[in-house]
């Protein structure tokens, strides 16, 4: 992490990482998993709920993140 | 039940074949016993750490849960995907060099050098030991059940099963078999797994999966979002969960892996094994299985019956809910693949568990502390034999109290996992960490979660404010690293650049 942390393109990543959780966080804790009163679960195509669409797209954003940096960017590839 | 042991048997045998022959074409030295004389690959290095971190809970525990609980535990995974990926894109590339630079055969015995200290080796080595052991005697004992099940024979037949494999594979066949054999296990473990889901939708839910879906709808609604039926998953737990999930980077046993690597382009690529294949893939093959095959086949009530039926609790039964299901929907030979996938996850498991557990052992307390001058020879005999003691004990602690096992590995292992992380990530990457600093943390971190757990007065752990036992014990430690480092002199220029100039400009150079 020391040498991600030496150029720009390593602190924009993490930075970039960092926000990917927070989000989520936020995302977590401002209900965006519940059902409104009176509302249905969040059904995509008709079967993906809501904690696991939110958790592939978390791990889509790091693919796209890890790919970007580690083959473009990284000091030691 | 004879066609069920034959299989068993010629499963069993194929295991031990591979470890004998892993014997065979071993080096004989402590690096290749240890770690695999450091020529894992990634494609064998992603199977390794994959079925070492996914053992027979992902069969059981974790669809079990979900089927009661809703899809909130389901952030523990995201976490934890993010947790792993991490190790390898920041910590790994660190530890495989520095070890393969100076030798070093565990992680422990490279933060005690790093720090200049034999004392907080060996609190090091006792900690991990007494979080990881436990860990290995309860995946024969979860295979014990399965194995009843099938074949009618004593649980105590199935633990013993899984243990002579364990010993086997681990005392002859050393970390490279370990990481080959998964290989092997995993895939039997996926076909399994996922098989029975493809098969089982097919016969039984017309629908597809959407069908389930609907039909969960209107028998159980809140199934399919947080908090749940229970309310359990409040928007504070999930949040909590997926941060426990992202602190799998200090799993130990994970931890080691990355030493095992043949170079560091395997640093470059794991990541996108870990992504593609572990969370886009596998992980939610047992999410499928919980939150919508298995209730809208068997709904709650269904399971409620059973479990009357059978004299046990709704818990038990909602964690064989996946096997009940096969075993009643598909054909009965089908039933013994999936007791070996449920083996072959165990084993895979437990045998890097063993394996970790056996390399502290010999080289951070044998031969760190007791036999200082003992040779390449006696640190491998003395690893392979602890093999042994290991698997004894930890059955011992596990057959003891089976009730106490399963809260000890959700409260107890993964916040004791964490309580190395101060002193690992600041070895690894802050200057600045010093001997003290990391003594303190470890030890007022280990001891400050032990008394958390132990004192309950009324039944709430007031010492841990009533939450998760990793949140408030790890960061006291991480704040006792820090202040304690910083108040004591800093490291020597002689470390500072062993451990770091030297490792940077290894990583640059080395292709």
């Amino acid at each position: 992490m020391r040498e991600v942390m030496e150029h720009t393109a390593g602190k924009i990543y993490l930075t970039y990482l960092a926000a990917t959780i927070v989000g989520m966080v936020v995302a977590i804790v401002r209900g965006a998993m519940s059902v409104p009163e009176g509302g249905e679960p969040f059904l995509l195509f008709g079967w993906m709920t809501a904690p696991l669409v939110a958790g592939v797209i978390f791990v889509l954003l790091w693919l796209v993140g890890y790919l970007v940096y580690f083959f473009k960017f990284w000091p030691y590839r | 039940m004879i066609f069920d042991i034959a299989v068993l048997t010629i499963f069993g045998l194929i295991i031990i074949g591979m470890a004998a022959y892993g014997y065979k074409i071993s080096a004989k030295t402590a690096e290749d016993y240890m770690l695999g004389g450091r020529t894992i690959g990634v494609v064998v290095m992603f199977f390794f750490v994959l079925f070492a971190i996914s053992s027979s809970w992902t069969f059981y525990g974790f669809p079990g849960l979900l089927y009661l609980e809703g899809p909130g535990y389901v952030f523990f995974i995201w976490g934890s995907v993010a947790g792993f990926a991490g190790l390898y894109m920041f910590l790994g590339p660190r530890i495989w060099a520095l070890t393969k630079m100076n030798r070093f055969l565990s992680p422990v015995e490279a933060l005690g050098e790093r720090y200049e200290s034999k004392t907080l080796r060996l609190v090091l080595a006792i900690s991990i030991l007494a979080f990881i052991v436990p860990y290995v005697g309860i995946q024969p004992l979860g295979v014990g059940a399965g194995f009843q099940a099938l074949t009618g024979l004593p649980a105590l037949w199935g633990a013993i099963y899984t243990a002579v494999l364990l010993i086997f594979l681990v005392l002859l066949g050393g970390m490279r078999i370990v990481a080959w054999v998964n290989i092997f296990l995993g895939i039997v473990y996926v076909t399994a797994l996922m098989g029975s889901m493809l098969w089982i939708v097919n016969v039984a839910l017309p629908g597809g999966l959407p069908g389930a879906a609907t039909a969960i709808l209107e028998t159980q609604p809140e199934l399919l979002s947080a908090p749940g039926p229970r309310g359990t998953f409040t928007p504070v737990l999930m949040g909590g969960t997926f941060i426990v999930g992202l602190l799998a980077f200090s799993w130990p046993h994970v931890v080691i892996g990355a030493m095992t690597a043949r170079d560091k382009n395997l640093f470059k690529w794991f990541p996108l094994l870990i992504f593609v294949f572990g969370g886009l893939f596998f992980y939610i093959i047992p999410f499928i299985w919980g939150s919508l095959v298995a209730p809208a086949i068997m709904p709650l009530e269904a399971l409620t019956a059973r479990a009357a039926e059978l004299g046990t609790s709704v818990e038990i039964e909602a964690d064989r809910v996946v096997q009940t299901i096969i075993v009643q929907e598909l054909p009965g030979w089908f039933g013994v693949f999936v007791l070996m996938g449920v083996i072959a996850a165990a084993v895979s498991t437990a045998a890097v568990q063993l394996m970790t557990s056996s390399v502290i052992v010999a080289r951070d307390v044998i031969q760190g502390v007791f036999k200082p001058d003992a040779d390449d020879r006696e640190v491998t005999r003395w690893a392979r034999w602890s093999v042994i003691g290991i698997v004894i004990l930890s059955l011992s602690i596990s057959v003891i109290d089976t009730g106490a096992m399963a809260l000890y590995l959700t409260d107890v292992s993964i916040p004791g996992f964490a309580q190395w992380s101060p002193a690992l990530v600041g070895g690894l990457l802050w200057k600045r960490g010093t001997r003290q600093g990391a003594i303190a943390a470890t030890v007022v971190g280990v001891v400050y979660l032990v008394l958390g757990l132990l004192i309950t007065p009324g039944g709430s752990r007031v010492l841990l404010l009533d939450l998760h036992p990793i949140v408030p014990t790890l960061l006291v430690n991480t704040i006792v690293y820090i202040v304690v480092s910083l108040l004591t002199p800093a490291p020597s220029e002689e470390i500072q650049t062993q451990f770091f100039d030297e490792v940077d400009e290894f990583l640059r150079s080395e292709s």
